[in-house]
C-alpha cells in the first residue's frame, strides 16, 4: 500500500488548493464585504433601490442633521446650516469621500462585519445606529457665513477633550438642491473636497509658531538676544524680506510683527536637521486620523534647503505646506501645556470617555515651551491684532499671508485658541486668497469664536 | 482638583445618558417578539457549534490508530516474523513494496500475498525467479494454507495464521490517540441534534403567519432517524461512526436550505436522505467481501451505461442540460448515479495493479461518460467526471506523463467546446468581472456575493434571507444562502467537511486493506473535492459558474444519494475499530 499511499498525494493537493482558495475567498471577504453589501440591489438594506432608514445624525446639541424618512434622504430643516455642514455629513450621492455617510456607513446602515445587515429590530436600531457628533449647528452656521462665499475653512476644536465643533469648508451647496458642479467649474472648485481634512495650503508666517518652538528650546540667548531689521536680507544671494523694516527687535516681537528678516537669521543658527524634526514633532508630514477618517498630510522638507531656501521654509513659504486640522491640533497642543489631544468629530460613549485619555493624548513640547509660546502669542494680539478686536476672548493668536504665486493674492491664515477654562478653543481659519491673515481671517475666526463662547454658556 | 471633578461628574453625565437610552429601549422592548429575542441570541451559538461539531468529528478519524490489524505472518526460518498488515501485500525488491526483499535475484515487484473470504493467495507477477509454494512452481496464482513455504526465487518464508484470529499490534504514534480519545461520540451528536432542532425554530419563526408545524416535524423525524442510526451502529458495530456524524451535520444544513428556499419540497428532501442513508449502509455490506465486490463493479458499468443510453434518448432538458429521466412518478438525473459506478469501474485489485498498467477499457468507459455530458451540455459535470477520471487514472498507472496529456488534450478540447458554445462563453467573459455585468451575466455571482457579505460572520437568521429568490439559488448558490442566513463561519465549515473527507481519504491509505477500496475512495473524495470548488467558487467568482450541485447540501434527490454513496467507498477504506469497541464482532 506504500504506493498507492504515494499516488494518492495528488488529491491531498488537490485538497490543498481549494483550502488555498478558501482562503483567498476570505481574505477578499473580509476586504471587499463592506463593498459588496452596499449594492443597490440589497434587499437587506434597500427598498427599490431606495437606502432603507438608516441612523440619523444629531449635532451636540440634538439637532438632526440628517435622517431618512420614507427611503428619502433628509437634511437639517435650515438651508444655511444644511449648506454650512454639508462636507461633515456628506452629500446624497456620496461624492464627498470623507463625509458622514461615507465614512460612517457601516455604523448608519447597521451592517458590520460580524453582524451582517441583521438588525435586531428595526425600532431598537434607531439607538443603535444613530451617531452623535460634536458639532454643533450654529456655529457652523456662523463660520459659513463669515466666510461670505470666499474659498477657504474654519476649524474649532476643544483643545482638552478633542471635540471639534466647527468644522466648515467652502464653496458649498445645499445638499437638497445640488447644483450643476460641471457649469460653473471656477465658483465649485474642489467642491467635494471637505478643506480642513483634505486640503494642504502653504501656511506662511502662521508656521512661525514651528520655528518660534524650535528656537526657543535651541538657542539659548533667545530671550535677550536682540535681531536688527533693514526690511531685507541678502543670504546667499536669495532675498528674504519683510514688508517695512522692522529696526531693533526682541524674538517676542519678531514673532509679533511677523519680521522674516529677524526669524531668517533665528532659523540659519537653529539648522536645517532642528528645523525639520520640530515640524515632524507638529504634525508635519504625517496625517491624522480623525475618527477613522484620515486627513491629508501637510509637507515639510528641508533636508536639500540651505541659507535663503532654508529661511523661507522657516518662515512658511518654500515649498512647505499645511494640513488646517493638523495644524490646528498642533496649537492646540500649544494651549493645553504641550499636550496634543486627537481631535474627534463622535461623542463619545463611556469607554471612550475612559479610553481617551490615555491613547488620545501625545506630548508635543515641553510644559514649558509651550507657556512660553502661548504668552508670545497672547501678546500678539495685545500688542499688533488689537485686544480691542477680541475683547474678552483671551485670544492667543498668529495670523499668517501665505505668498502662492505672483499674480495671486495671498492665503489669510489665522490660527490660535482662546485661554479660557470655560472655552478652551483652538481654532484654524484659512481663506484662499483673501490677502492680509490679521486683517481677512482675523474678524471670521472672531465672528465664529463668540458664536462657540455662546453656544457653550 | 477641581479637574478630577471635572472628569467624575462628565462620567457621571454619560452614565446617566445611556441608563435613559437603556430606558427608552425597555420602553420599546413590548413590541419586540419572542422570536426576535430568539434569534438575537441564538445567532451566536450555531457558530460556535458548527466549530466545535467540526473539531470533535475530526480529531477521531485523524488519529493515527494505535493498532494495526495483522491478518498473518511470514516467518523467514529461524528469523523474524513479517506481519501481514492488508488484505493485499506486495512483496519484492522495490522500496515501495510492502513486504520489501533486498535480495538481487527477487523482482522488483515480485508476487501479491492476498487474503479473501478466509483464505490466503499468492499471486506471481511475471517475476523472473517465478513463485513455489511448497516447492512446486505455481503459474499466475495458488491458495496457501497455514505452514506452507512459499519460496520467491530462493527466498523462503512461511506463512503463518495469527496465532488467534487477527491479531492487533501496538502502533508507536499513540498519544494523538489518547488525546482525542475522549471525545465521545454521544456527545458530539447531542451538539448536531441541538443544531439542526435551534436551526429548525429558527426557520419556523422566520415564517411568521405561515408557518406550517409540519417544518418543525421534519426537523424531529431527521433527528429521529440520527438517533437510531446512531443507537445501531454503536451496538452493533466497531467502527468510528464520526464520519456520518459529519454526513448528519451537512444534511442539516441542507434541510435548513431547502426549508428557507423551497419548503414545499423538504418532505421530499427528507425522503431522499432515507434512501442516501440506506444506500450508504447497502453498498457497504455489498463491498465489504473484495470478491463480491469485483463482481459489483462489472454490474454497476453494465447499469451504468444502459442509463447512458437511456438519458441521451429520453432525457429531458432541464436549465440547459439534458441531464434529466423523468419516470413520471419520480424524475432524476442519472449522471450522478453514473459517478457511483465510474468510481467502481477504476478500481483494481493489487495484483492487477502491479501487472497491467492497461488501462483501456477504464478509458473508454470516462470517455463515453465525458462525451455523453458534453453532447447533454452539462459541461460542469463533465469537469467533474474528468478530474475523477485522472485522479483515478493515476491511482492506477502512477504515471504522470500520462495524465499531463490528458491534460493538455483537455485543455484543447475545453477551448474548442467554449469557441463553439456561445452560452459557455457568456460564462467565461463574466468570469473574475462579475460586477460590471451586474445585472445580466453575473447577476448569479454577485447576488451571491451581496447575500454572503449581509450574512457577516454571523449570519441573518435562518429564513431572513434574500438570495432564496435568485433562481437555482439553493442548488447552484448555496454556499452564499448558507452565509448569508447562517453566517461564515457555518459556511465556511460546510466547505471544510467536505475537503475533509477527502484528507481523510488520503489519511486511509497506509492501513487500506486493498488498494481496490484505496482507489475507490480518492476517486470518491476526488470528486467531492472537484464539485465543491466548482460548486463554491463558481459562485463567488473565483471560478467561471458551471451549475454544480454541493455535495450533501445543496437541494436535489439524486445529488444527495450520490453523495452518500460516494461516502461509502470512503467509509470502506476506514477499516479502523473504536479503541472503546473492542471485542465487538464486525
Ligand atoms: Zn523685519
Amino acid at each position: 500500500m506504500k504506493l498507492l499511499t504515494r499516488r494518492a498525494l495528488v488529491v491531498l493537493v488537490l485538497s490543498i488548493i481549494i483550502l488555498l482558495g478558501l482562503v483567498i475567498f476570505t481574505i477578499g471577504y473580509i476586504r471587499d464585504a463592506s463593498t459588496w453589501v452596499t449594492h443597490a440591489s440589497n434587499r437587506h438594506l434597500y427598498t427599490n433601490a431606495q437606502l432603507m432608514e438608516t441612523g440619523t445624525i444629531y449635532d451636540r446639541k440634538g439637532e438632526i442633521l440628517f435622517q431618512t424618512r420614507d427611503g428619502a434622504k433628509k437634511y437639517h430643516d435650515n438651508k444655511t446650516v444644511r449648506t454650512a455642514v454639508l462636507h461633515t455629513i456628506g452629500d446624497t450621492n456620496d461624492n464627498i469621500a470623507t463625509g458622514a455617510q461615507v465614512a460612517f456607513k457601516e455604523k448608519l446602515t447597521g451592517w458590520n462585519i460580524v453582524s451582517g445587515a441583521y438588525r435586531f429590530n428595526q425600532r431598537l436600531s434607531h439607538f443603535k445606529n444613530d451617531l452623535h457628533l460634536t458639532l454643533d449647528a450654529d456655529v457652523c452656521m456662523t463660520a459659513y457665513n463669515a466666510l461670505k462665499g470666499r474659498k477657504g475653512t474654519v476649524g474649532v476644536y476643544n483643545y482638552k477633550t478633542g471635540e471639534i465643533l466647527c468644522m466648515v469648508s467652502s464653496p458649498s451647496f445645499d445638499p437638497e438642491n445640488p447644483p450643476d458642479v460641471q457649469a460653473d467649474p471656477v465658483k465649485f472648485e474642489g467642491v467635494y473636497i471637505n478643506r480642513l481634512l483634505s486640503a494642504t495650503y502653504t501656511p506662511g508666517s502662521a508656521f512661525k509658531l514651528v520655528t518660534a518652538a524650535a528656537a526657543i528650546d535651541n538657542l539659548e540667548d533667545i530671550d535677550t538676544r536682540i535681531y536688527h531689521c533693514d526690511g531685507k536680507t541678502n543670504i546667499d544671494g536669495v532675498m528674504v524680506t519683510c514688508p517695512t523694516p522692522h529696526g531693533d527687535v526682541s524674538f517676542e516681537q519678531a514673532l509679533a510683527h511677523s519680521c522674516n528678516v529677524a526669524f531668517a537669521e533665528a532659523i540659519l543658527s537653529l539648522g536645517a536637521s532642528n528645523l525639520q524634526d520640530y515640524s515632524d514633532m507638529a504634525g508635519f508630514n504625517s496625517s491624522l486620523m480623525v475618527d477613522g477618517i484620515r486627513t491629508a498630510a501637510g509637507k515639510v522638507n528641508v533636508s536639500d534647503a540651505a541659507g535663503g531656501d532654508l529661511a523661507w521654509a522657516g518662515i512658511g513659504q518654500y515649498d512647505n505646506t499645511a494640513n488646517p486640522l493638523c495644524f490646528m491640533a498642533y496649537v492646540g497642543s500649544i494651549a493645553n501645556e504641550g499636550v496634543s489631544v486627537s481631535p474627534g468629530i463622535l461623542k463619545g460613549n463611556i469607554f471612550s470617555a475612559l479610553i481617551k485619555p490615555v491613547t488620545g493624548k501625545k506630548r508635543i513640547l515641553s510644559e514649558e515651551t509651550a507657556e512660553k509660546l502661548g504668552n508670545m502669542m497672547r501678546k500678539n494680539v495685545i500688542d499688533v491684532y488689537g485686544e480691542g478686536n477680541y475683547q474678552g476672548l483671551k485670544l492667543c493668536a498668529k495670523s499668517g499671508t501665505a505668498q502662492v504665486g505672483e499674480d495671486k493674492a495671498p492665503h489669510a491664515w489665522f490660527v490660535g485658541y482662546m485661554d479660557r477654562e470655560d472655552c478652551p478653543l483652538a481654532f484654524v481659519v484659512v481663506v484662499e486668497n483673501g490677502g492680509s491673515g490679521s486683517k481677512v481671517a482675523g474678524p471670521v475666526a472672531e465672528k465664529v469664536l463668540r458664536s462657540a463662547v455662546n453656544s457653550m454658556n | 482638583m477641581s479637574n478630577y471633578l471635572e472628569s467624575a461628574n462628565q462620567i457621571l453625565n454619560k452614565i446617566i445618558a445611556l441608563y435613559s437610552n437603556i430606558a427608552l429601549m425597555m420602553g420599546e422592548l413590548k413590541t419586540i417578539e419572542f422570536s426576535d429575542i430568539y434569534l438575537l441570541l441564538i445567532r451566536w451559538v450555531f457558530p460556535v457549534l458548527a466549530v466545535t461539531i467540526f473539531v470533535r468529528c475530526v480529531l477521531p478519524l485523524l488519529r493515527s490508530e494505535p493498532y494495526n490489524t495483522v491478518w498473518g505472518y511470514l516467518q523467514v526460518p529461524d528469523s523474524i516474523k513479517i506481519p501481514l498488515q492488508h488484505w493485499e501485500n506486495s512483496i519484492g525488491r522495490s522500496k515501495l513494496s510492502d513486504i520489501v526483499i533486498n535480495l538481487p535475484f527477487v523482482s522488483r515487484t515480485h508476487a501479491v500475498l492476498s487474503f479473501s473470504a478466509g483464505t490466503w493467495s499468492v499471486f506471481d507477477l511475471g517475476s523472473k525467479g517465478g513463485v513455489l509454494v511448497n516447492d512446486e512452481r505455481i503459474v499466475k496464482s495458488k491458495t496457501v494454507k497455514d505452514g506452507d513455504t512459499i519460496s520467491l526465487a530462493g527466498a523462503e518464508f512461511r506463512l503463518l495464521a495469527p496465532e488467534d484470529g487477527p491479531e492487533q499490534q501496538e502502533n508507536p504514534a499513540a498519544w494523538f490517540s489518547r488525546f482525542s480519545h475522549h471525545f465521545s461520540s454521544g456527545k458530539t451528536l447531542f451538539m448536531i441534534f441541538l443544531f439542526q432542532f435551534l436551526g429548525g425554530i429558527q426557520i419556523y419563526f422566520s415564517m411568521g403567519q405561515d408557518a406550517n408545524p409540519k417544518l418543525l416535524g421534519i426537523f424531529l423525524a431527521f433527528i429521529l432517524l440520527e438517533a437510531s442510526y446512531f443507537l445501531f451502529m454503536m451496538t452493533y458495530t466497531r467502527k468510528y461512526i464520526e464520519l456520518e456524524l459529519l454526513a448528519f451535520f451537512l444534511c442539516g444544513i441542507n434541510l435548513f436550505v431547502v426549508a428557507s428556499a423551497v419548503p414545499d419540497q423538504i418532505a421530499k428532501q427528507l425522503i431522499a436522505i432515507v434512501c442516501g442513508i440506506a444506500v450508504f449502509i447497502a453498498l457497504g455490506l455489498l463491498i465489504r467481501d473484495l470478491g463480491r465486490a469485483r463482481k459489483l463493479k462489472y454490474v454497476f458499468v453494465f447499469g451504468a451505461l444502459v442509463l447512458l443510453v437511456l438519458n441521451l434518448t429520453i432525457g429531458e432538458v432541464r436549465f440547459g442540460a439534458k441531464n434529466w429521466i423523468n419516470l413520471g412518478f419520480m424524475s432524476f438525473q442519472p449522471m450522478e448515479l453514473i459517478k457511483v459506478a465510474f468510481v467502481m469501474a477504476g478500481t483494481a485489485t493489487l495484483d492487477k495493479l502491479l501487472t497491467t498498467r492497461n488501462i483501456t477499457a477504464f478509458i473508454g468507459f470516462a470517455g463515453a461518460c465525458i462525451g455523453a455530458l458534453i453532447l447533454m451540455r452539462d459541461l460542469g459535470t463533465a469537469v467533474v467526471f474528468f478530474a475523477a477520471f485522472l485522479v483515478i487514472a493515476f491511482m492506477r498507472s502512477g504515471d504522470l506523463r500520462t495524465i499531463a496529456y490528458a491534460c493538455s488534450g483537455a485543455v484543447l478540447g475545453a477551448i474548442a467546446v467554449v469557441s463553439f458554445l456561445p452560452y459557455v462563453a457568456s460564462r467565461f467573459e463574466a468570469w473574475g468581472r462579475v460586477w460590471e455585468y451586474a445585472n445580466t451575466i453575473g447577476y448569479q455571482q454577485t447576488r451571491t456575493l451581496i447575500a454572503a457579505a449581509s450574512g457577516g460572520v454571523l449570519g441573518v437568521g435562518g429564513g431572513n434571507g434574500f438570495l432564496v429568490n435568485i433562481p437555482a439559488a439553493a442548488n447552484d448558490l448555496v454556499f452564499g444562502l448558507v452565509c448569508e442566513e447562517w453566517g461564515l463561519i457555518v459556511a465556511l465549515i460546510t466547505v471544510l467537511i467536505i475537503l475533509f473527507f477527502a484528507v481523510l481519504a488520503v489519511s486511509l491509505m497506509r492501513e487500506c486493506k486493498s488498494p481496490f477500496y484505496a482507489i475507490a475512495a480518492c476517486g470518491a473524495a476526488a470528486i467531492f473535492l472537484v464539485q465543491a470548488a466548482l460548486n463554491v467558487f463558481g459562485s463567488v467568482d473565483l471560478l467561471p459558474l458551471t451549475g454544480i450541485t454541493l455535495p450533501f447540501v445543496s437541494n436535489g434527490g439524486t445529488s444527495m444519494v450520490t453523495s452518500w454513496a460516494l461516502l461509502a467507498f470512503i467509509k470502506a477504506a476506514d477499516d479502523r475499530g473504536r479503541p472503546d469497541r473492542e471485542g465487538v464482532g464486525d
